[in-house]
């Protein structure tokens, strides 16, 4: 008997597949953050932070019409929706009001506008964002719901921000839903959690604070 | 060696654009019909390695383990929902899952599952069946959308897919354990 220790071969090549596995898991989910696209898509926002494209137009539930830039100098709050949507929407616009009656009156005086914008702009017309707006109770002025007449305008808008939409058989979409800040000069800096309304109100105060104290 | 040409086949079959879109354009036809197919075409085509390249599995594969750990690595990666939506939207994704899945789980599958001990084949066995109860309970509960390339019902679908797969398995077992072969033999 040979007295030399040797490495077996199967155990080498048993440490080659571990570290390959380890590698290929880490850089497949962000360092084992992000297991499913949404996460890394949220992710991947928060670093880049894109803005507003230019030359949005909304059409608004009182059926005024004006450019998404003109809510520069003020915070955006904004939810991607349409209103024949069975399911998450109403969540998500419930949630969005709960986030609005959570904001002390004092910050919500400040310069914040919550916006919810339809990507369904063939059917949500003013008439049926009035309904909408009824049907949630905002005020038309502080909280608005908008379409985005001009598809190529809407798709612009929803590739900046990462809004997946995709038709269904039945006419209605499957889409992803978030939260989205952005901050007076047209950034978006914050995607949070629709799920979490006393998480995403006290972000928002956070920020809201932080730009009442700058002042 | 006529099974590893058939097995060559049907992974040039897979890999054929139109057969491809099609089989990913279901959520469960995606997961439970491509990628199991990939593996059985990687598992048909190892005799070709074997053959070729004899010294360097006995060498490198000898007991087994190391092709059996990178089969359960490869085939778990492919069962994050992340993994495959991705596969979907880049290219390269859509690529290496092909030849991972076929190169780096069938062909190492086969290799190994001959040379591994009972205790490991158990373990494999055991193991995948409780990732599929697993990944059944979580896309048949889950009230948020997972992948977003597929709508929340079809998600819903594959995690009954992976339930009854997971139901079969145990079944399987339950057979395994109660029926002594050797009587019939």
């Amino acid at each position: 008997m040979s007295p030399r220790s040797k490495v077996r071969p199967t155990t080498v090549a048993l440490v080659v597949v571990l570290l390959f596995g380890a590698v290929w898991f880490y850089a497949g989910t962000d360092g084992f953050t992000a297991y499913t696209t949404e996460q890394a898509r949220l992710a991947r926002l928060a670093k880049t932070q894109p803005s507003f494209p230019p030359d949005v137009t909304l059409e608004d539930s009182r059926g005024s019409s004006y450019s998404i830039s003109e809510f520069a100098g003020r915070y955006v709050f904004i939810t991607f929706f349409y209103s024949s949507c069975p399911t998450v929407c109403v969540e998500l616009e419930r949630n969005m009001e709960q986030v609005y009656d959570k904001l002390p009156r004092s910050l919500l005086d400040q310069d914040i506008v919550f916006l919810s914008i339809s990507f369904d702009p063939d059917r949500d017309d003013p008439a049926r964002l009035e309904k909408y707006r009824q049907f949630f109770d905002s005020d038309g002025e502080k909280w608005r719901m908008a379409r985005v007449k001009d598809q190529a305008e809407l798709d612009r808008l929803l590739d900046r921000f990462g809004v997946i939409v995709i038709p269904d058989d039945s006419g209605g979409f499957a889409h992803n839903s978030a939260f989205y800040l952005v901050d007076p000069a047209g950034t978006l800096v914050d995607v949070m959690d629709y799920e979490d309304a006393d998480r995403a109100a006290e972000k928002v105060a956070g920020y809201l604070n932080k730009g009442g104290a700058g002042l | 060696m006529k099974q590893a040409a058939y097995g060559f086949a049907l992974f040039v079959f897979l890999a054929l654009p139109p057969v491809a879109r099609f089989l990913e354009s279901v959520m469960i036809m995606h997961m439970h019909m491509q990628m199991p197919l990939l593996v059985i075409a990687g598992y048909m085509m190892a005799r070709y390695f074997q053959l070729w390249f004899p010294g360097f599995l006995a060498k490198w594969n000898g007991n087994g383990i190391p092709g059996i750990v990178l089969f359960s690595i490869v085939v778990m990666y492919w069962n994050l929902p992340r993994a495959m939506d991705e596969s979907l939207e880049l290219a390269g994704s859509e690529l290496f899952k092909f030849v991972s899945l076929t190169f780096l789980a069938g062909l190492p599958l086969r290799d190994s599952w001959q040379k591994v001990g009972y205790a490991c084949r158990s373990t494999v066995f055991i193991g995948y069946m409780a990732i599929s109860v697993a990944l059944g309970l979580l896309y048949t509960i889950a009230p948020v959308q997972l992948c977003n390339n597929y709508l929340l019902i079809e998600q819903i679908t594959l995690g009954w897919g992976f339930l009854t797969t997971a139901i079969c398995m145990a079944v399987y077992v339950v057979y395994r354990l109660m029926i002594r072969h050797s009587e019939y033999e």
